[in-house]
């Protein structure tokens, strides 16, 4: 079972990336689950929301103690909570302009991998709206759901500026991408 | 399972929360009146349903009065008039109808509510607690308790067939946040399946100013009593016919749930007993259990109003140690559940030693790993009456 966990601030899209990460793993014939607090969420309070993808039909109705992946929407985030279930092995996808070097400096013991979302989302016409940029990224970063299947979802979801949303998702795709293999060489 | 459930089993599941999955089942179900006022958690409920209606894809009066309190007081006139009526609430909303509830199952109104499993207030919390509705159990409405989104889908409609069929209102249970905010895979059947399952509510007795039939008037002690006793009889045959509307159902889709279920109690030394969502942690809680050879199994409790007391007791019997994990806290009696089944169980030749886990109060997280640990914990110590605070 792949355990994700994605955190955001009110208003960001957390909540809308784990059902739209959700709906492309099912499109992909996994089962899912996917579910996020509610209710005392605000604009700009924390928001989690946390996905579940497995072979065989899921009955765990339990928060995520230890996460596999992490996508975190504000890298102010990034701190002691949400480190709290990662393990050394879990891959961290962070909204941020820093790069993986300070990050692995900043937090030792932890594999961050940073995207600067607002700076793609804001040259495909999103503005501040990165959900989309971010799944990109992440789904790089864990090499699910396949490109052309999130794309599709968001496609199908998006309520406005379709095609921007798909270019930025690509974007995110590729520089993660680069990233990755920058690292490995 | 028929040639139409094998055709529906093979049809293709789309992903909904547990309260979409609500709205779809109300839907489906075709009621003429939905009297409701929006709360957290269960507002998404509602917004679907008045989407459903604006599409034209729900022709039923959607009332939307200024308090819960007002929401019952609609539901009760609308059913007698003799129209399927169906609500939705949580928590305080849920509070705010008590006085109505009373009277709705005293009017024999086979209204269906979902309700949202939320804490209480005060403190101010959204997390699951189920202690809302439990402390709604001397209403006279029957109650589930489900799962899943699809198990909330299939027992709204389910839910139905009982309402109607012994003039008793039922309230269907979704925990906040596990269930009615997760989604997920659900098969929603067809619009026919439905028809064919649930006909059209016709009551022998209905407010009709031609029929000159009235409710309401004031009763005599002894007009009381055999009132009661009659709203007693027909909880009574609740069992059997809840039974039968699953069994149907599941000739019909596939999918049966019974009013308690027994999952891997063969041979069990100890049974975990639950009620709601913690019963899918328990599942995989035994699963690693039973791999590392302890004898445990689960029993969920679908229905707890009327409670299975027999069968509750059948399914216990020979088993050494009850584990009732209690989702909700009755402040000076502990875990209502736990309360329970010590009364259901008392006089049992051989009963099981009871062991009661105020677990997830507040919607603290209830892992596998902490159920194996409970499941420990009972092994090794004494029967107590008191329900125990554990996390």
């Amino acid at each position: 079972m792949l355990q994700i966990a994605i955190q955001g601030r009110g208003g960001q899209g957390a909540q809308t990336a784990g059902s739209l990460l959700a709906m492309a793993f099912f499109a992909e014939g996994r089962e899912v689950q996917s579910f996020a607090s509610y209710g005392g969420a605000r604009r700009g309070t924390p928001v989690s929301s946390f996905i579940r993808v497995d072979d065989r039909p899921i009955r765990l109705r339990c928060d995520i103690e230890q996460a596999d992946a992490i996508l975190c929407f504000d890298a102010s985030l990034l701190e002691g909570r949400l480190l709290a279930i990662a393990r050394p092995d879990t891959l961290i996808v962070v909204n941020s302009s820093r790069t993986p070097e300070q990050y692995a400096e900043q937090l030792p013991g932890y594999r961050v991998l940073p995207i600067d979302g607002i700076s793609i989302s804001r040259r495909h016409g999103l503005g501040r709206i990165v959900n989309s940029t971010l799944l990109g990224a992440f789904a790089r970063a864990i090499e699910a759901p396949k490109l052309e299947v999130l794309t599709q979802a968001l496609g199908e979801t998006a309520p406005k500026l379709r095609e921007e949303n798909i270019a930025s998702c690509e974007e995110g795709y590729r520089r993660m991408e680069a990233q990755l293999q920058r690292v490995a060489a | 399972m028929n040639a139409h459930g094998a055709m529906l089993s093979q049809q293709k599941p789309v992903l909904l929360t547990g309260n979409h999955a609500v709205a779809w089942a109300a839907r489906l179900a075709r009621p003429k009146v939905v009297p409701l006022y929006p709360i957290t958690p269960q507002t998404p409920i509602l917004e679907k349903l008045t989407e459903f209606q604006a599409d034209g894809a729900f022709n039923a009066e959607i009332i939307t009065p200024e308090s819960e309190h007002s929401v019952m007081a609609a539901c009760i006139p609308a059913s007698l008039a003799g129209v399927r009526v169906f609500t939705a609430t949580a928590s305080q909303g849920l509070l705010l109808m008590h006085e109505l509830l009373h009277y709705a199952s005293g009017a024999r109104a086979p209204i269906v509510m979902a309700n949202v499993n939320r804490t209480l207030a005060s403190p101010w919390a959204f997390w699951p607690d189920e202690t809302d509705s439990l402390s709604q159990r001397d209403t006279g409405w029957i109650q589930y308790y489900v799962e899943s989104a699809q198990e909330s889908l299939d027992t709204v409609i389910q839910a139905f067939r009982v309402a109607e069929r012994e003039l008793l209102p039922v309230m269907v249970n979704l925990d906040a946040f596990y269930v009615s905010h997760a989604l997920e895979p659900v098969r929603v059947p067809p619009q026919e399946l439905v028809d064919a399952f649930l006909p059209p509510y016709t009551p022998s007795h209905c407010l009709d100013t031609a029929k000159v039939e009235s409710w309401g008037n004031v009763v005599t002690p002894d007009m009381y009593y055999r009132h009661r006793r009659a709203l007693g009889e027909a909880m009574d045959q609740v069992y059997a016919t809840a039974l039968e509307a699953d069994d149907e159902w599941g000739e019909l889709t596939g999918r049966r749930y019974g009013l308690i279920e027994r999952y891997r109690c063969e041979g069990a030394r100890s049974v975990i007993v639950a009620m709601g969502s913690m019963c899918g942690t328990a599942r995989d809680a035994v699963d690693a259990m039973r791999d590392a050879g302890l004898m445990i199994g689960l029993m969920k409790v679908r229905l707890f109003r009327p409670l299975p007391v027999q069968a509750l007791r059948a399914g216990l019997a020979g088993v050494a140690d009850v584990l009732v994990l209690d989702r909700d806290y009755s402040p000076g009696h502990g875990g209502v559940l736990h309360q329970e089944l010590r009364a259901a169980l008392y006089g049992m030749a051989d009963a099981p030693r009871i062991h009661g886990y105020l677990a997830g109060v507040g919607g603290v997280n209830v892992s596998p790993e902490k159920i194996a640990e409970f499941a420990r914990m009972a092994n090794v110590s004494d029967s107590q009456p008191e329900s125990a605070w554990v996390r």
